[in-house]
């Protein structure tokens, strides 16, 4: 964990300049063992200070991999001189947005280190259990893969606060072959926030998960292609989270809304139909933690939560400062950074369709020939919201039953159109937190959503 | 930035006292200068200075590692303690190792020490004429960097390879509108080492802009049908990249899922494909010219003329099935083809060019489905019109088999150069 050593340079922030003093380290832990064959087995640690100062709306920004006293201040006058050379050669300058509530956000919880050792022998009793117990698997994949942030934040008109992200997963990928010869796979991520105790200090109660994956895999060996088309499907808590993210989450960032995404003409617009409404919520979801809690944010802004879509009305966007400051909102924490090397960008944090009033049963019944499209390996979107998402385990439905497994496909449609077409959602929230989302930088993120019945388009033969 | 021998010296001492004496390590220090506009306008500047410390140890065959960016004593001692820890818990494999003694070398490549204001006044340059030439273009956003690194590799066989290289980067991501309308997003990359064109010369950028402002108010594409897909080269360096993974990676030759697993020799592609990565190529800006490995870096072909001449094998996965490591992963290069873009397109029924790629990650048996972005129609030999909600589903090896054909034009972005590539067999289906 780091120390504060920070606090003292505060006293270099200067008048009239608006300045983010930022300590941050990373950890990361990786273990890959492949077929029994332990393949990858690294620890790395990243840390180091990034200050950041803003003039006449024009920013610098200085970073370096020491984390002493002397860092804070070469970064404090290396941001201060970029700033001042971007003025020199800028043509144009803006408003600061103004200044915001003050405060001390308190450390939200510990980083646990775990010894290297101990993450190599659960993934090895996990690999064996895997092994004996399902011995007509063609390959299996055991991957540990912990990553955490330490951050230390001073504002010079905004929060302060030392906060932490930790989390850790194993991945278990299970390979077989359909009766032709051709491979299949599926895999699922076990664990969430917290150290490695704190989600694997007892591995049996994952073996029904791996137990589930097993079975899917084999009905996947037996699997069809989809039936390329326009079609009706329940989507899956975890693909509702992924729609929540990729085809709508990144068309209502404030900065690709102004960049031209088609969220910018639909503000108060009807963009759903009403069973749908949207929120990216900060830390707490239906008073417990979040999957990936955020407190403050890397502008120290304290964070809360954003309501995006209520009631298939968009109703706003996720912002940094200044884009709050255009839109007339206040920001609610979402800028944040994944290294002390970056600048902190608007993302998405724990972005969920909330639930509905059906039951998942309800939903697969109600569909006389479509699909139930259940975990998904990818997604992308655009800024029109046209979005892809990787299928990767999913069912047919006919007359109101499952069907035969599906092999790998891709569903894909337009975000506010297909929204519009949602109509049945279910009653609970399935989490997937074990992602990144990449732009320009990577980030942690949680998604969620509930089992949705709509219309879309699928890729298939 | 002259720091790394007395770094180099501290970690030596910490292994030396550790009694490691089977290594590898990598020293670096960076420093970056990076413009980044908002729209139209210059909104950030930063500077980050960067360092880091890799570790491999060994434990007999057990191996570690580590990897940090405190250089101080203290954060030196604390990289070789974790790598070693690691290597301590790691189960005994004979495949574990490192290569033997490559010498000692010194490599300069690109431009070490920036000219940053000229490089100011070329993205300003270059800002200037995407307004006048591609007025229905939005960049939303430009990063312009020039990275300057310093690396020392080593080992305890012997190699030393002492490494300055520095670059610039140029990305955009861009969209276009017409009033309401507007077309999706898209990207572009370069790399280069020479200021001495201007940027909008380079790259695929004036295609790129160019074909974002044809995209505004893209039809959805009605109906299925099986037809060729003209693969650009901005697109073709992920279907080639999943593809080679797919089927010639370590990962799939060691747990034996490759289609490939036993075709080295065999013909896998058209006899017109040569693909594989040469990190010497005139094209390539400042590739590796040392493996993770410890291997002196070398030209290597994936596939030549349609023969799969390699599997892309770390060290520890040639031990483990008795094959040849590929000393080489960087610098994606297709050989070009005969015909070009026109000509093929010319010939083309019904198809479409397919811009963007954006699909699920395809499992080992190779079947992709995804959706074609920023992508035209191609009816009778003409490239008719732009298309949105199109899907195309096909199958990479499958791919690789029907070629239509390989274009004589080339895109050079610095860390690939590839051709457009004509498929048929391909599955193209709207709404």
């Amino acid at each position: 964990m780091l120390n504060d050593i920070l606090q003292p340079k505060t006293a270099l922030f200067e008048d009239g300049l608006q300045t983010v003093l930022r300590g941050h380290e990373n950890r990361s832990r990786r273990v890959v063992i492949l077929k029994g064959n332990l393949t990858v087995n690294v620890r790395s640690e990243g840390r180091g200070i990034s200050a950041r100062v803003g003039k006449d709306g024009l920013y610098g920004f200085a970073s370096i991999a020491e984390y002493t006293p002397e860092a804070a201040e070469k970064v404090l006058k290396a941001a201060k001189n970029n700033a001042l050379l971007l003025a020199r050669h800028a043509e144009k300058r803006f408003p600061m947005p103004p200044a915001f509530e003050r405060g001390i956000v308190p450390l939200n919880c510990p980083i646990v280190d775990t010894e290297q050792k101990k993450i190599i022998e659960a993934c090895r009793a996990l690999d064996t259990y895997i092994e004996k117990t399902y011995p007509d698997l063609t390959s299996r994949t055991v991957i540990y893969s912990e990553d955490s942030q330490d951050r230390i934040i001073y504002s010079s008109d905004a929060c302060c606060g030392h906060v932490t992200s930790p989390r850790c997963y194993i991945y278990v990928f299970l390979n077989s072959v359909t009766k032709d010869g051709v491979p299949v796979e599926l895999f699922k991520a076990l664990g969430g926030a917290g150290s490695f105790d704190d989600q694997f200090a007892d591995l049996t109660k994952y073996y029904p998960d791996i137990e589930a994956l097993y079975k899917k895999l084999k009905d996947k060996a037996e699997g069809v292609y989809a039936e390329a088309g326009y079609k009706q499907v329940v989507l899956g808590g975890m693909m509702g989270g992924m729609l929540a993210h990729e085809a709508v989450g990144h068309t209502v960032e404030a900065d690709l809304v102004l960049g031209g995404s088609v969220a910018g003409p639909n503000l108060r617009k009807r963009v759903a139909s009403d069973l749908v409404n949207l929120t990216d919520f900060a830390h707490t979801y239906n008073g417990g933690l979040a999957p990936l809690p955020v407190f403050l944010d890397d502008e120290g802004i304290r964070a809360t939560d954003a309501p995006l879509i209520e009631n298939g009305i968009l109703t706003g966007y996720m912002n940094n400062r200044e884009t709050a400051e255009h839109f007339g909102v206040n920001p609610a924490g979402n800028a944040r950074a994944w290294t002390f090397a970056d600048e902190p960008l608007i993302r998405m944090r724990n972005t969920c369709v909330l639930p509905g009033k059906n039951t998942v049963e309800e939903l697969i019944a109600s569909v006389d020939d479509g699909y139930y499209l259940i975990d998904s390996g990818n997604g992308q979107a655009d800024l029109t919201g046209e979005f892809m998402f990787g299928v990767t385990c999913g069912y047919e439905i006919k007359h109101g039953k499952l069907g035969r497994a599906l092999l790998d496909t891709t569903v894909s449609g337009v975000a506010f159109d297909m929204l519009k077409t949602v109509d049945m959602v279910s009653d609970t929230v399935e989490w997937s937190s074990s992602g990144f989302c990449g732009k320009k930088q990577m980030i942690p993120v949680g998604m969620g959503g509930p089992h949705m019945r709509c219309m879309i388009m699928i890729g298939g033969r | 930035m002259s720091e790394l021998k007395t770094i180099e010296a501290q970690l030596l001492q910490e292994l030396q006292e550790r009694a490691v004496s089977k290594y590898a390590y990598v020293l670096s220090e960076t420093e970056k200068q990076e413009l980044n506009t908002e729209g139209a306008d210059f909104k950030l500047m930063r500077t980050v200075f960067g360092a880091g410390i890799s570790v491999i140890v060994f434990d007999g065959t057990r191996k570690g590692a580590a990897s940090g960016n405190d250089c101080s004593e203290e954060g030196i001692k604390s990289v070789v303690e974790s790598a070693a820890a690691a290597a301590a818990s790691s189960p005994e494999d004979a495949a574990n190792d490192i290569a033997p003694d490559q010498g000692g070398h010194a490599f300069y490549q690109g431009i070490y020490e920036p000219d940053f204001e000229r490089f100011f006044d070329r993205l300003k340059e270059l800002q200037g004429a995407i307004a006048a030439e591609y007025s229905k273009v939005n960049v939303m956003q430009m990063v312009g960097d020039h990275t300057k690194t310093h690396s020392l590799y080593a080992n305890s066989n012997g190699t030393k390879a002492e490494s300055f290289r520095g670059c610039y980067d140029v990305t955009l991501e861009f969209s276009a509108s017409d009033g309401e309308k507007n077309s999706g997003l898209d990207y572009t990359f370069l790399r280069t080492a020479s200021l001495d064109k201007p940027l909008i010369e380079l790259s695929d950028f004036r295609r790129k802009l160019s074909d974002i402002e044809k995209q505004i108010d893209p039809e959805p594409l009605q109906g299925k049908f099986e037809g060729t897909a003209v693969i650009t080269p901005g697109c073709l360096v992920d279907l080639l990249s999943m593809t080679l993974e797919n089927y010639a990676g370590s990962g799939v030759i060691l747990d034996g899922t490759s289609l490939w697993l036993d075709k080295v020799g065999e013909k896998v592609a058209d006899e017109r494909i040569t693909v594989g990565f040469d990190p010497f190529d005139e094209t390539i800006v400042c590739a590796e010219r040392i493996t993770g490995d410890g291997f002196l870096a070398e030209p290597a072909n994936v596939i030549e003329n349609g023969v799969l001449k390699a599997h892309m094998l770390s060290l520890y996965a040639a031990n483990k099935t008795g094959r040849p490591v590929m000393k080489s992963g960087s610098g994606l290069v297709m050989k070009a083809g005969a015909q070009s873009l026109e000509e093929i397109i010319g010939g083309i029924e019904k198809g479409l060019v397919v811009g963007g790629f954006s699909g699920g990650q395809p499992g080992t048996n190779g079947e992709f489905s995804g959706v074609a972005k920023n992508s035209f129609l191609i009816e009778n030999g003409r490239v008719t019109k732009a298309v949105t909600e199109t899907m195309i589903n096909g199958n990479l090896g499958d791919m690789l088999q029907h070629v239509r054909g390989i274009s004589a034009e080339r895109d050079v972005q610095g860390i690939f150069t590839l051709p457009y590539l004509a498929v048929d067999g391909i599955i193209i289906s709207g709404k």
